[in-house]
């Protein structure tokens, strides 16, 4: 084979034109389009905005997609799109640069970042409860004092339920340094509850069903039980937004309201029109939505200022917030609308989810 | 009586190296086959449950569904054009001043600290600022990528430079050789072998990395889709992308090696 200097350049700039070709795709008027992205396509005529909005995949962002499959299945002004993210540091970063402007995140990181000065606003909540306490099987833990001097994960420090369960060992009697704490990606909690390299974890759905299910762990407390009306996450929202596009965090907001309340009463449907988008197994997300309705719940959603404050007070109090923030400044509930109606979703344009394959 | 022999012993090795060209397709192919079936039996005996380790069948199916998604393609591409940008991006920068330094005692000694300096930082570290600066999307990836291969590339080329043999210089400057003529008559060629080199080996810090920096940062590329099929509680996906990673990773490895059957190169290992 003869190949010379000359060849290679040409070579390379080849090999650069046909990948930059197939990445950026630009005989499709869409631009990069991304394969990812598009879960539903849009075919809502009427919208003349749009908004991207960033989630997890767990339950308690559950609203999220459900805005997005609503925003395209009906008239709504503006068109949503999920945006899908895997941890919490991305999220913050995209929200830095305002890349997205309106996201899903866990509550105290909010405050962390509110007090770190990037202006977002706390203008709704995700869910109620969705979290548990998961331990071993067969363990033998029947409460927190026997989790005393144990590995318990959290999925970040930032989160509300790494909170609450300090509050829970007060309450025990227990020492903060009791209970040594690991913050894990929680897609890896339920694996590493199996393999014996953690004692028990505090994490949101489906996170806890996933274990449940696999017959590797069971619920010791549910978040409810120990912080009646837990809330892990919120939606959180640039000030510039608010500020530039009050219209759009209006629709946002009832979108997001009104897909909460359809969601608490179309459970099963909320599981099979979530789990495209989560790329998760639906019998997992259904088992979550629909086996016990105290498991999460989807009501009273609108920040309260004794919630938060109390949430606050806890950082505070463990060292991890240091400013206390005026709630006034934290929460904005302008937005929130007076009747919150059930989103107009027509179940049967949720479509028959691929095959489903379990392990 | 002599000239048979010399055919002889020519054919001889001749066959030998047909042997051990069918040798060298054949013995790779058995161990991946072992590797294979090893697997197969582990899963089939369940010796480690289905959430611990996916079995073949599994992550077959799903690469067929990941195929039919079309995701895997987007990915394979996206990943494909990160390292493609970022590693030309680092090598068009890397090897001139890898060149200009080992040419230049002082610049050597006044850069090359802080070029080790950075050399040592895991790209990695880079990633919340690669994310505040460049967003998400290719362009943090493409940053932590000549993040992660400039840095080697500038030092191998210039050590590369100081193991020329003086004599080299001095015949050159018999010549009258200066400037651009030295660079593209003596030093470059004379380089070029270890350049190459070291072109391998960072591209395949490169592929290791952007595995790595897909997982946060970006929204599609094959390190994401490991994180996502995490997220997803799919492990039987994770391993479908792994082995796509290795494979195409091998696969640009043996295209990359190609390089040294340039006529130029051959120079430089045969000198």
């Amino acid at each position: 084979m003869k190949l010379s200097i000359t060849g290679i350049i040409i070579g390379v700039i080849l090999t650069l034109t046909v990948l930059g070709l197939l990445r950026y795709r630009p005989w499709n008027s869409n631009g990069a389009i991304n394969a990812r992205d598009v879960i539903h396509e849009g075919s809502n005529k009427k919208a003349q905005r749009e908004l991207t909005v960033g989630y997890l995949p767990v339950t308690c962002h559950l609203t999220c997609p459900v805005t997005d499959f609503a925003s395209k299945t009906t008239e709504t002004n503006t068109n949503f799109n999920s945006r899908v993210f895997s941890d919490f540091p991305t999220v913050v970063s995209a929200l830095e640069a305002k890349q997205v402007q309106a996201t899903f995140m866990i509550v105290p990181l909010a405050m962390k970042l509110r007090e770190q000065g990037v202006p977002v606003k706390i203008c709704y909540l995700g869910h109620r409860d969705g979290s548990e306490i998961v331990v071993g099987k067969n363990s033998r833990i029947r409460s927190l004092v026997d989790l005393k001097g144990k590995k318990v994960a959290i999925p970040s420090l930032y989160s509300n339920q790494h909170f609450v369960i300090h509050k829970l060992m007060e309450d025990h009697g227990m020492k903060p340094e009791d209970i040594t704490f690991i913050v894990l990606p929680p897609p890896d909690m339920p694996t590493s509850l199996a393999a014996g390299a953690i004692d028990g974890y505090f994490v949101g759905e489906p996170f806890c069903a996933k274990a449940e299910l696999d017959g590797i762990g069971r619920i010791l407390y549910y978040a409810r039980d120990v912080w009646p009306n837990f809330i892990s996450c919120a939606l959180v929202v640039h000030e510039d937004l608010i500020r530039d596009n009050p219209e759009i965090v209006q629709d946002l907001v009832r979108g997001i309201a009104e897909s909460g309340k359809w969601a608490e009463t179309h459970r099963a449907e909320a599981a099979k029109l979530a789990a495209p988008y989560y790329r998760q197994d639906q019998k997992v997300l259904n088992y979550v939505l629909t086996a016990d309705p105290k498991r999460v719940s989807y009501l009273k959603l609108t920040p309260i200022d004794e919630d938060l404050q109390q949430i606050q007070d806890q950082g505070i109090k463990m060292g991890l917030l240091t400013k206390r923030i005026p709630m006034n400044e934290l929460i904005d509930r302008d937005f929130v609308p007076k009747v919150i109606t059930t989103a107009p979703i027509d179940a049967a344009k949720i479509p028959e989810p691929k095959e489903v394959k379990t392990h | 009586m002599i000239k048979p022999k010399t055919s002889e012993s020519q054919l001889a090795s001749v066959a030998m190296r047909k042997g051990s060209a069918t040798l060298r397709f054949l013995l790779p192919v058995i161990v991946i086959l072992c590797v294979l079936l090893l697997w197969f039996f582990i899963s089939y005996i369940n010796l480690f449950p289905a959430y611990a380790l996916p079995s073949p069948v599994a992550v077959l199916k799903s690469f067929k569904e990941e195929m039919l998604a079309g995701r895997l393609v987007n990915d394979i591409i996206a990943s494909l054009w990160r390292v493609a940008v970022g590693f030309v991006i680092a090598a068009t920068f890397g090897i001139p001043v890898g060149l200009w330094l080992g040419q230049h005692l002082y610049a050597k000694q006044a850069f090359v600290p802080m070029l080790n300096f950075f050399r040592f930082l895991s790209p990695l570290a880079w990633i919340p600022f690669a994310i505040l600066w460049f967003h998400i999307g290719d362009k943090p990836a493409i940053f932590l990528l000549f993040m992660a291969t400039f840095f080697p590339l500038a030092l191998a080329t210039m050590s590369a430079v100081a193991t020329i043999p003086s004599i080299y210089f001095r015949v050159a400057k018999d010549y009258n050789y200066k400037g651009i003529e030295l660079l593209t008559k003596v030093t470059f060629p004379a380089v070029l072998p270890q350049v190459i080199t070291a072109l391998r080996v960072s591209y395949g810090i490169a592929w290791v990395v952007i595995v790595a920096a897909e997982m946060v940062g970006c929204q599609d590329g094959l390190g994401y889709g490991i994180w996502e099929a995490r997220n997803g509680l799919r492990l039987d996906s994770a391993v479908c992308y792994m082995i796509v990673i290795g494979v195409l990773g091998m696969g640009i490895d043996r295209l990359l090696a190609q390089l040294t059957k340039l006529p130029n190169v051959r120079w430089g290992y045969e000198r």
